[in-house]
């Protein structure tokens, strides 16, 4: 049995681990169909280096080429990778293409690989070498996948934005899952090349590079063993059929064509997708005791954010024009304003994500320049949340966080691979911290749901969780109560407030005026990119400039108007209110509607 | 200019073949992979009714076109269509137009077999004559002639017809077309059954030039057009014809000047450089896609 | 109300497993402004969107001049006289003027051009434009293309969502002021707005949106003046 399948079983291996080399690019979002080019180098270039006898008389020849092979495919996919990355999803797929077929034209005319007569390689690799292979790769995937690294991966996958606020720096993290490709192209063409003792450069066509990534493909990105799925499924089906009696030359392959049609169609994760995870890949940690200490916040008061005369055009709108704006550890600062007046361009520019136009500006210390790059802002302690959700919504919710702290959290692929208890160690610090945030949110018992299955309140406090379990020293939340009532509004402002309390300055953008008196210490309104107004909450509710931008009472029809005064008056009273409440310190606002939260801990004490 | 008249010749096809595609991409934004079978299927079938029922070639090319355009409503239906809203659409889509264009070739193995297969000697009148002290084949003018007139159709079609508004409205905003009342669904199916028509008689006059058909023909061209819609930008349809010209013109001058074993490194050359000099193209509005 | 020109009952909207509309049951007369109020995230778009038979609800029936229209693809409901303004205006940018307005009319073949004529008469500010990409209009100019484009349409029931969103207080007046006339011809309105006091002032009839359900409805000058409308929703926003 093992005798005659040993050839089959083998290259399922093989296949399976050309696969992981597609799977290592595609699990970072990316899409390159040059692993077969890669593969070719490293296997003919191999034969160039390969001994006949041991090296120094102990290293088997198979382990050079298998070294050498590697390493020659790191190198191309590294230098591949320099002009090629910032190519995004088709165009990446297209041009990776053109690599790996100008290595193929390239091999065929060099005389030293024969051409398209193709070379001849010694029989050094067997059924185990292949399965010892495969399992060294899988098990690299398998490590890899919990790891900050593999973190950091699926959420450039899922949203490479927001992956960046959280700190990652996506440019090289996609550079890296590019050179762990080539390392496993390589170590598959040398391996395919000892196996099946001849190679042509004509192999490692198109056609193959399509065959690879479909294998990657059925068996799906999200698990590690998809790959493995994937090569079985496709290498097993046709044997099946032979078995089966069905020799007719096209009957297979419409069979395996219909079936991947059935597989991309109706099973979106491939194979792998059909295996029961789970319920949460890690549980929540409440116990505070396993909280690392963390570094301390600025003192309050400390100026974090400082700019001059900031402004933003955009060929000739004026988004914003000339603003002027200081945040201080410890305080809430408002930004209102119409739609379209210019505070999220505002607050993009506070957080690297958009360059300034005019003006000058320093945040945590760093100047604001077209060159400022928002993971480094991202990584000196800036955490924001977006308007149009951005969670990576096929995470969970706990994972999602986990990214989060990427800033403060150890890279643990090394510790993991070796499986050192430090690995473990930290990786239970890191869910301490993030399970601390989702129940400082409030979102503790829905840690294993996916993000994109949560209602839309609870994505605004997972947003917001994730921005928090960074330890920021400054959070910008951009119109975090949209979308929720007022009883959560409420319970929002109240941890607003505490974060405020903590030390963290945070920088808030809502339409929910009624929540900002309530929650601010200082409230900026913007109009037409400009500051209308600027001052306390009771202030800006008086303001006739401000209800004017707001109500539109330019019109002359009587009810407006009229609605307006009394909206001023009620809000005015509001206000004074409220500010009264306020100076009782922060656990007396507006308290009525929002019970305490049951799953809440109190709050970390640093 | 003999390099000069078979060069354009030979981008005539593959423009041909490339506006296809860019049609689709330009427009729905999908790259429809199994459009290398089309050309094939269209290749294959156009031999079989002129070799087996003696059919006229002028006859079996309209046959040929109403082929395409029926199996490019299935691409749409069967291998797109599903995954509409789907988060991965255009990597699925890729995947799915690959599953469904193995599913056609292995169908054209069931019918015509893996053998190279070639129109009758007597298919196509064999004159030649003389312009300008070079040697042209009336097969060749005639292939220019039908792939300008069909691109020039195809680009009034798109610029000019109602159909074509309809498609560029798609093209710039789905969701506003939706609104607008426009079928969208009905908008797409046509416009891969033009584009597939246009892939399958680019199969049959490709077929005719160098007289030989098989089962791997289509997937040569498929990177070809790749290059050329690239080098062209995608989904630009003055891109593709403009591209497939300086395809043909660049494959002619190398295979004369270094050798014909280097010929295919001019157009993956290109399209690399394209790529990362100005991956819009030549002619395309600067655009970036996910997977 | 008597004789609904559109109804909607047991609407339920769901995107994966969020429950984006639950339950949501509202009428609108013939000829009546209706308007749907809440903050965003509340629903109203995606309740518009299920009536165009843009996005398929999970439950719900969807009546239309006494017809169930649950099932209709978009295409079909726009010939049939009910057509919807979006969101952000949706206008074709690269395209000019005149072509988006005759995009309005892709199943009005032989009414297009003196539609088309009447609409400019309406907004001469559009045929002064007439030539010029969409893409370079203002925001305000954009929303009254956007408008106009529907009524090239001849719609029976128009659905406005949001078009007071990003422009400045004078052009929202004209917008509400061209919102009014177009009731005034005959033709019924549904409008869905966040700047709940002034769709309110607009309208007959009101519906209050919160998280995917209706909390409060009734004649719009009624829920103006609610004490707890006030209190939870009109705030100053």
């Amino acid at each position: 049995m093992l005798v005659e399948y040993s050839s089959l079983i083998t290259l399922i291996a093989l296949t399976a681990i050309l696969a992981f080399s597609f799977y290592a690019v595609l699990i970072a979002g990316q899409l390159s169909l040059a692993q077969l080019g890669l593969a070719s180098l490293a296997a003919f270039t191999s034969s160039l280096v390969v001994p006949d006898e041991p090296l120094f008389g102990f290293i088997p020849p198979l382990a050079v080429g298998i070294v050498f092979g590697m390493c020659v495919g790191i190198l191309a996919a590294f230098i591949l990778g320099l002009p090629v990355i910032r190519l995004r999803g088709v165009f990446l797929a297209i041009a990776t293409l053109a690599f790996g077929e100008m290595v193929r034209i390239f091999l065929i005319n060099q005389t030293w690989t024969n051409g398209a007569q193709g070379l001849g390689f010694p029989k050094l690799v067997g059924i185990e070498v292949a399965w010892i292979a495969l399992i060294v790769v899988a098990y690299w995937f398998w490590r890899l996948s919990g790891s900050r690294m593999g973190r950091a991966f699926a959420a450039i996958r899922e949203d490479e934005l927001a992956a960046t606020t959280m700190g990652i720096n996506v440019a090289r993290y996609r550079m890296a899952s590019f050179v762990i490709a080539g390392a496993v192209a390589g170590l598959y063409g040398v391996l395919l090349a000892y196996f099946s003792r001849f190679a042509d450069p004509n192999e490692f066509s198109f056609t193959a590079a399509v065959d690879g990534l479909v294998t990657a493909v059925v068996g799906g990105v999200t698990l590690f063993v998809g790959p493995l799925l994937g090569s079985v499924f496709l290498s097993v089906l046709p044997e099946l059929q032979r078995l089966l009696g069905i020799n007719a030359g096209w009957i297979r392959p419409t069979i395996s064509g219909v079936l991947l049609l059935v597989v991309i169609l109706f099973l979106p994760g491939g194979l792998s997708g059909l295996i029961p995870r789970r319920k949460s890949a890690k549980r929540l940690v409440a116990n505070p005791a396993l909280r690392p200490d963390l570094p301390a916040l600025p003192a309050p008061g400390t100026e974090l954010v400082s700019l001059q005369g900031i402004g933003k055009s955009y060929g000739g709108v004026h988004a914003v024009r000339s603003v002027d704006l200081s945040v201080q550890a410890g305080e809430v600062l408002g930004l209102i304003g119409p739609n379209g007046a210019g505070k999220t361009t505002l607050v993009n520019m506070v957080t690297g994500l958009t360059p300034p136009s005019t003006g000058t500006g320093v945040v945590l210390g760093a100047a604001l320049t077209a060159g400022t790059k928002a993971h480094r802002l991202a990584q000196s302690g800036v955490a924001r949340t977006f308007q149009q959700i951005k969670l990576f919504n096929r995470l969970s919710a706990l994972e999602n966080v986990l990214v989060g702290g990427y800033r403060i959290t150890h890279d643990t692929l090394l510790r993991r691979l070796l499986f050192l208890p430090s690995a473990r160690r930290f990786e239970r610090e890191a869910v301490a911290m993030a399970s601390a945030q989702l129940i400082r949110v409030g979102l503790g018992d829905k840690a294993a749901n996916a993000a994109g299955d949560l209602s839309y309140g609870d994505q605004r406090r997972l947003e917001i969780a994730r921005a928090l379990a960074s330890h920021p020293s400054l959070l910008v939340l951009d119109e975090p109560a949209a979308g929720m009532n007022h009883v959560e509004a409420g319970r929002l402002s109240e941890l607003i407030r505490s974060l405020a309390a903590d030390g963290i300055a945070v920088l808030v953008i809502e339409h929910n005026v009624r929540m900002m008196l309530a929650t601010c210490d200082r409230i900026m309104v913007l109009n037409f990119g400009e500051v209308i107004a600027s001052g306390k909450p009771a202030d800006i509710a008086r303001d006739p400039k401000v209800l004017e931008a707001y109500l539109g009472s330019a019109g002359n029809d009587a009810d407006v108007e009229a609605a307006s005064v009394l909206a001023a008056e009620n809000l005015a009273e509001v206000a004074v209110e409220l500010a009264r409440e306020h100076e009782q310190g922060p656990d007396a606002v507006i308290g009525d509607d929002a019970e305490p939260n049951g799953a809440a801990e109190p709050e970390d004490k640093r | 200019m003999q390099l000069f008249l078979d060069g354009i010749f030979l981008g005539s096809i593959y423009a041909l073949f490339a506006i296809g595609f860019t049609l689709v991409f330009g427009i729905l934004d999908r790259l429809n992979l199994a459009h290398a079978s089309v050309f094939t299927a269209g290749a294959l079938v156009g031999i079989e009714v002129v070799s087996r029922f003696g059919i006229s070639i002028w006859l079996a090319i309209p046959l040929v076109l109403v082929l395409g355009a029926l199996l490019g409503v299935l691409i749409e239906r069967i291998a797109f269509r599903p995954l509409a809203g789907r988060h991965d659409a255009h990597f699925a889509g890729l995947i799915s137009s690959i599953a469904f264009g193995a599913i056609i070739l292995s169908l054209l193995q069931a019918l015509f077999g893996a053998d190279t297969r070639r129109f009758p000697a007597d298919a196509f009148p064999q004159a030649r004559f003389e312009i300008l002290g070079a040697t042209v084949s009336l097969l060749q003018v005639i292939i220019l002639v039908i792939s300008v007139s069909l691109m020039v159709v195809l680009t009034w079609l798109v610029a000019k017809s109602k159909l074509g508004r309809g498609m560029r409205t798609i093209a710039e905003n789905p969701h506003a077309a939706a609104v607008l009342g426009l079928n969208v669904g009905r908008i797409s199916s046509t416009t891969f059954a033009i584009s597939s028509a246009l892939g399958a008689v680019a199969g049959v006059l490709f077929t005719l030039n160098v007289n030989a058909a098989q089962l791997g023909i289509g997937h040569a061209v498929e990177l070809k057009a790749l290059a050329v819609i690239v080098v062209g930008g995608m989904g630009s349809l003055p891109g593709a014809l403009v591209g497939g010209l300086i395809l043909g013109l660049s494959e002619v001058l190398a295979v004369n000047y270094i050798g014909s074993s280097w010929r295919d490194m001019v157009a993956f050359g290109l399209l690399f450089l394209i790529l990362i000099l100005r991956p819009q193209g030549l002619f395309g509005a600067r655009k970036t896609r996910e997977v | 109300m008597s004789d609904p020109i559109l109804s909607v009952e047991g609407l339920q909207v769901n995107y994966g497993r969020v429950e984006a509309v639950r339950n949501v049951s509202f009428e609108v007369a013939t000829g009546a402004l209706v308007t749907l109020v809440g903050a965003n995230g509340a629903g109203k778009t995606s309740i518009l969107n299920a009536v165009s038979g843009l996005i398929r609800p999970r439950h719900g029936v969807i009546k239309f001049k006494g017809q169930d229209i649950t099932k209709w693809p978009a295409h079909r409901l726009v010939k049939a006289g009910l057509v919807q303004v979006p969101e952000g205006r949706e206008i074709l940018g690269t395209l000019t003027v005149a072509e988006n307005l005759s995009l309005g009319g892709w199943h009005r073949g032989s009414t297009l051009n003196a539609n088309v004529a009447r609409v400019y008469d309406r907004f001469p500010v559009l045929f002064e434009r007439r030539r010029l990409h969409a893409g370079a209009l203002s925001g305000g100019e954009q929303q009254m293309l956007s408008i106009a484009r529907a009524l090239i349409a001849e719609p029976e029931i128009l659905l406005l969502d949001e078009p007071s969103m990003g422009l400045a207080p004078k052009i929202v007046d004209e917008v509400f002021s061209v919102i009014e006339e177009i009731r005034s011809t005959g033709t019924t309105v549904v409008l869905v707005e966040q700047n709940a006091r002034r769709a309110l002032a607009a309208a007959d009839f009101g519906y209050v949106l919160e998280t995917g359900e209706i909390t409060h409805s009734g004649p719009a000058h009624e829920l103006l003046a609610d004490e707890k409308v006030i209190e939870a929703y009109l705030g100053l926003d």
